[in-house]
């Protein structure tokens, strides 16, 4: 079962994922003006949000991790390094 | 940055492929970098000179490696088997799942003669291409997929079928297939 969490102190409440959620996952909190999740059930893990959010703010947990053969193995032995 | 080539000497016979030339795991990872970008250049510079008929082109393309493939597999007129064929022709690089929102009984919808179900792909060789080189998703390239698709169930099941589109993402698409009853 998908897990969504959204780091409030990170949202700054563009509501970008509301709008860009195709199945109205997110909702807006009015009284926070924050996102608050709604429908976690209907999220299939397509990852707009993520890439939508200017603030980073969400993590999805317990979800298939698509495979990113993009990413050059080079580049990410050297971030795993540092990071 | 000063790359080093490694030559590989030895004797070739017709009948013999040396297991040296097979490669190892980074001279695959160079191709398939180089390979992405030449599919994600043509397929950009098909949209430049072709418009939206890039889209039909690359779909019929798509189409027949569909149909190529469903020959291999049984014939059925179940769904969900056919599906499940589907997902051996795709294979890992294509994984994908019968998807439906909570409200929805079942995977399948009926609607008169047609037969309608969400698929949400997750692992795509077209998505990774087209992040790789830099293209938005929904263009010419992903209609190889919906090709592809199409031309499998309408090999596998001997019926017409269209495959839309409803949302891409940078970790899963989801996209309606509808099959339509009564033969080709």
């Amino acid at each position: 079962m998908v897990e969504i969490t959204i780091d409030e102190d990170a949202c700054v409440g563009c509501g970008s994922c509301v709008e860009d959620c195709p199945n109205d996952v997110y909702e807006m909190n009015e009284d926070k003006g924050k996102t608050k999740v709604v429908k976690v059930e209907d999220c299939m893990a397509c990852l707009s949000c993520h890439e939508i959010c200017p603030a980073q703010a969400m993590e999805h947990q317990d979800i298939h991790v698509a495979k990113r053969l993009y990413i050059d193995r080079k580049v990410n032995d050297v971030l795993n390094r540092i990071i | 940055m000063e790359m080093e080539i490694e030559e590989i000497r030895g004797t070739f016979k017709p009948e013999l492929i040396p297991k040296e030339t097979g490669g190892d795991i980074e001279d695959y990872e160079e191709a398939l970098h180089v390979l992405m970008k030449f599919v994600g250049s043509m397929s950009s510079a098909l949209e430049q000179v072709s418009g939206r008929g890039a889209n039909a082109i690359v779909y019929q393309a798509g189409k027949r490696m569909g149909h190529e493939a469903g020959k291999m597999m049984d014939k059925t007129d179940n769904l969900e088997i056919a599906l499940e064929e589907l997902g051996e022709i795709l294979g890992i690089e294509f994984y994908f799942e019968m998807w439906k929102p909570t409200g929805q009984e079942d995977y399948t919808i009926e609607k008169g003669d047609e037969t309608i179900v969400k698929l949400l792909f997750m692992d795509c060789v077209v998505r990774q291409t087209l992040r790789r080189t830099g293209l938005p998703q929904k263009g010419p390239l992903c209609y190889l997929l919906y090709g592809y698709m199409v031309g499998a169930v309408e090999e596998v099941m001997s019926i017409k079928g269209k495959l839309d589109i409803d949302h891409v993402g940078p970790n899963a698409c989801l996209k309606t297939l509808t099959i339509k009853w009564g033969g080709k």
